[in-house]
């Protein structure tokens, strides 16, 4: 069987399992086996174990439970609801307020972690449940967390922008740089969808309760006065003590990329003893407890796909795919769609770090060739990546947001995600037609290439 | 400030209706706690190691070469020996759109279906990583950094939190099979 | 009915004729077997890692799951500890050397040894290294105290350790974000990664590896001894013929890469050193007493290997 017919045949079996129902991480790695068996050498079976072992033993990788910890000790600690009751009362008059504050700590954590669902899991925890509560409905409240996650390897330091920098034999600073750009007009656009949406939503809700329905969070009248604002400034101390604390670590030198993971657990939960007396096994095991039971879920699930992208490989599925683009000889701009939409296709079912190591080695010469800037391209496929991890079969970040709040449907969430999946693709055409807004800032840093 | 602090009401995974598996499962439960608990220990204590390592070498200059894989180690721990537990709370996410679209009857049997599946696929991993643990072992491999702390302890691990997780699916098997109607009905409409 | 076999290796992927020697070496060496073996050999390379994990393909090839891999030796080292003489400071001073390996005695005994543990070596390829350093020069080992260095393999860290140095490990993708914020002042790797790294850009210093180093390292092309025997006799033939052809290419782009790296930096500014022979024996009989003691008290295997290394010294 060709790899091409091969590739369609994974995917087709990997959706009907998906489907069935069954956990992700082990239809991941149900189907990986069962093609290993049929397709690959009998000695591939004995080494499925030392492969996934190998993949996920990498501290990057290991730090996202630390990362999660680090935002639940805040998130789900008396921490958050201050921090977000503060927030609340500065920005209660803009409509989406809450929305936007989301947005922007999506955008800090993702300043200080490189994983796209840590940041979703940290700023989640305490974002969802108190964007509900004041009113918005679970899809938005949902959606934008998992968009706003998306950040996290959009923005330094980020796992995916280094492996594209080795793979492309780009400067990773200037990459990194290259993300900074992107990463403000995606948070502009997605807080300017917040402002319409919660507009929206107050008017339904306002006829609603017109018409004697039940009266919205939304709708509640709250004024706060300036000497009550200003009371309620201290509250959001230990979560931007936290913030500088890491981002000096990390920025300072003091602490490497994934040492910074751990630092930043530890402050976090330094940072509740001392300020909320929250330290007791008793106060503290109902988060960790949660940050086990997410990080596992997780690190099953990317486990498991880096086995099942170890087939697709093996099989030289992907690869055939990308060189089979290759040889149609497209023009310049049909040639990155098409390679574009291959990207969307594999995020269908596999994370950023797999798309990444599997296709560059075949794409990036053609791309350089057809005279496209590769650190450009960084960033607009980090984008294009970004948007798998929120779409489904598996998408990261909507794992994440079903296990803060099971009770959303997946449905509500896939729905609720969509309008972000359009700003995202907008985002990728404003960078076609300028691409000025990723390259301006590296090249004022550190000169025109 | 608010000092009100909310405990989750601590909800177990659900109890099967056959006394003997109901029987397993409780004794599955305890061994899950005691992980769990053990686990959240081994988190702070990584996060207490990789802060070590960073205050270690900025303030004295000393070389930090074993703080990384200990905390690698510990984390491959945290992470399959707290797989049997997410999995006994039903916490390793899937994509159920079928629940609601099939009658009762089949869904019953599509769960069944696609945990016995999920249990194949667990032990078989689970094989392997035994047989992974026992060529480590055989062998006396280490990692092949400075510290070269042996491989077979990661491997244990692994074997052991896989082992662990087959039977807490296969329990749900047996509870899925041997669970009366009533409530089967019940849970199949959740 | 055409064979096709898959090498894999960790180095980014380029052409037959432009990129990284490393992949280029496998290029040439599929190109040139595929012709020779009249098509009956075919081959997939798979670069940067994109089959599997670095440390995943000296088992794979052992088990037969892999067919060709282009690795470090010494990344084997937890799982034969012989193989760590592959990366050992000071015990290869020269290019000429580490060729001399092939025909001596050490070089029949580690092919013995890797052919017992499932492993052809196809083709014998040392690369110098460096120091990319954001502080000082490093040059003496009395430069080295108190530096944070990553000297990224357990033998190179205790000569450092024992140089004074605050050793840091750290995976190879966290260097440049290390060294740009000065977690870390210093890496000790190839100069054909210190390149691709693109550790100029932060770093002031180089100590380069063209001339003298003491930092050699063997990274051969190796076969699965399972997947070779299947093979016909004409075809192992050619497959060792091309390996052994290739290793000139391999000398000549190493030196290259030598000089290009210290071009590289020198472009954005850096200071570039190179080593003289005093310095190199600094560092050797600091390694001499450190990194080669620790490996030849492992086994009586490895204080032989070691034995007949040191003859060609
Ligand atoms: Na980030
Ligand atoms: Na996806």
């Amino acid at each position: 069987m060709n790899p091409l017919t091969l590739g369609v045949l994974y995917g087709i079996v990997t959706l009907i399992v998906m489907f069935s129902g069954m956990p992700i991480a082990f239809a991941l790695g149900a189907v990986a086996t069962g093609f290993m068996y049929f397709f690959m050498p009998a000695a591939s079976l004995d080494t499925i174990t030392q492969n996934v072992y190998e993949e996920m033993a990498s501290i990057t990788l290991l730090s996202i439970p630390l990362f999660i910890l680090k935002g639940a000790a805040i998130g789900k600690s008396p921490a958050g609801r201050d921090l977000y009751s503060a927030i609340h009362a500065w920005l209660h008059k803009v409509p989406g307020g809450l929305g936007i504050a989301n947005v922007f700590a999506c955008a800090m954590f993702a300043a200080m972690a490189g994983s796209s669902p840590a940041t979703c899991s940290a700023i989640g925890s305490a974002g969802i449940p108190e964007m509900r509560r004041r009113g918005y409905s679970p899809g938005f409240a949902a959606g934008i967390i998992a968009a706003g996650g998306t950040l996290g390897i959009l923005l330094p330091p980020s796992i995916t922008m280094i492996l594209y920098a080795v793979a492309a034999e780009q400067s990773l600073g200037r990459l990194f740089l290259a993300g900074i750009g992107p990463g403000i007009l995606l948070v502009l656009l997605f807080s300017g969808y917040a402002v319409y949406r919660a507009r929206r939503e107050y008017k339904i809700a306002y006829a609603a309760y017109q018409q004697g329905g039940e009266k919205s969070a939304y709708l509640d009248d709250e004024h706060f006065n300036f000497s009550q604002k200003v009371e309620m400034l201290p509250r959001v101390l230990p979560f931007v003590t936290l913030l500088i604390g890491v981002m000096v670590a990390l920025y300072g030198g003091y602490a490497t990329p994934s040492e910074t993971a751990g630092l930043g657990a530890l402050l976090a939960m330094v940072l509740i003893a001392i300020v909320y007396g929250v330290w007791r096994p008793k106060q503290i095991s109902p988060f960790i407890t949660s940050t086990i039971k997410e990080s596992t879920m997780l690190l099953f699930i990317i486990g498991m796909s880096l086995l099942y992208s170890y087939v697709m490989s093996y099989l030289h599925i992907s690869q055939s795919a990308a060189q089979w683009v290759v040889d149609l000889h497209l023009s310049k701009w049909m040639l990155l769609s098409v390679i574009l939409l291959m990207v969307i296709v594999f995020g269908f079912f596999l994370p950023p770090v797999s798309i990444i190591l599997m296709m560059c080695p075949i794409i990036l010469p053609p791309l350089k060739v057809a005279g496209f800037d590769l650190i450009w391209f960084g960033v607009v496929m980090t984008i294009v990546m970004e948007m798998g991890l929120i779409h489904p079969p598996v998408g990261l970040n909507i794992f994440v947001i079903k296990n803060i709040a099971p009770d959303i449907s997946l449905k509500e969430i896939v729905w609720g995600v969509f309008p972000f999946l359009l700003l995202m693709l907008a985002a990728v055409i404003l960078l076609c037609i300028f691409p000025q807004i990723a390259t301006a800032f590296p090249d004022m840093l550190m000169g025109v290439k | 400030m608010s000092h009100g602090f909310e405990l989750e009401p601590a909800k177990g995974p659900a109890r099967p209706d056959n006394p003997a598996v109901a029987g397993i499962q409780t004794v599955l439960n305890w061994i899950n706690l005691t992980i769990v608990r053990v686990s959240m220990a081994a988190m702070l204590f990584t996060a207490l190691i990789l802060t070590y390592s960073v205050v270690v070498r900025y303030f004295f200059k000393v070389p930090t070469d074993w703080q990384d894989e200990a905390s690698v180690f510990m984390l491959i721990g945290v992470t399959f020996f707290s797989a049997a537990y997410v999995q006994s709370y039903r916490g390793h996410i899937g994509i159920e759109v079928l629940s609601s679209l099939l009658p009762a009857f089949i869904n019953r049997l599509r769960l069944i279906l696609v945990d016995v599946l999920s249990f194949a696929f667990c032990a078989f991993f689970c094989w392997k990583s035994w047989t992974l643990f026992h060529e480590a072992w055989v062998d006396g491999q280490t990692t092949s950094s400075t510290f070269a702390p042996p491989l077979w302890i990661p491997y244990a691990m692994m074997a052991l939190g896989m082992t662990l997780l087959s039977v807490q699916i296969l329990v749900q098997v047996a509870a899925a099979i041997t669970a009366s109607s009533a409530a089967s009905k019940a849970r199949g409409h959740a | 009915q055409a064979t096709t076999l898959k090498i894999s290796h960790q180095f980014p992927g380029g052409t037959l004729t432009e990129g990284d020697f490393r992949d280029r070496l496998c290029r040439m060496f599929a190109a040139e077997v595929e012709k020779r073996s009249k098509g009956s050999l075919k081959f997939e390379i798979y670069p940067g890692s994109s089959l599997m994990k670095t440390n995943s393909q000296f088992s794979a090839m052992r088990k037969g799951a892999l067919d060709l891999s282009l690795v470090p030796l010494s990344y084997a080292g937890g799982e034969v500890p012989e193989v760590n003489i592959g990366l050992m400071p000071g015990l290869v001073p020269s290019y000429e050397v580490g060729a001399a390996w092939k025909t001596n005695e050490i070089g029949k005994e580690l092919n013995k040894l890797l052919l017992d543990k499932g492993i052809v070596l196809i083709s014998w390829i040392w690369q110098a290294g460096g120091v990319a350093s954001r502080t000082k020069a490093m040059i003496d080992p009395d430069d080295a105290k108190g530096m944070k260095i990553r000297g990224g393999s357990r033998e190179v860290d205790m000569m450092l350790k024992a140089a004074g140095a605050a050793v840091v490990t750290l995976p190879s993708n966290e260097i440049y974000a290390a060294m740009q914020t000065g977690a870390m002042d210093a890496a000790m790797t190839s100069s054909t990664s210190l390149i691709s790294f693109r550790l100029e850009e932060v770093s002031k210093f180089l100590t380069s590896g063209r001339g003298q180093s003491y930092w050699y390292m063997f990274e051969p092309l190796m076969m699965s001894k399972a997947i070779f025997d299947k093979l016909s006799k004409d075809q192992q033939a050619t497959i060792m013929a091309v390996g052994a052809e290739l290793e000139a290419f391999a000398i000549k782009e190493a030196k290259k890469d030598d000089v290009l790296v210290a071009s590289v930096y020198e472009k954005k500014g850096a200071k570039v050193v190179d080593l003289a022979a005093p310095s190199v024996k600094k560092w050797q009989a600091i390694a001499r007493t450190t990194a080669w003691k620790d490996y030849s008290d492992r086994s009586e295997n490895c204080a032989k290997f070691l034995k007949l290394a040191e003859k060609l010294i």
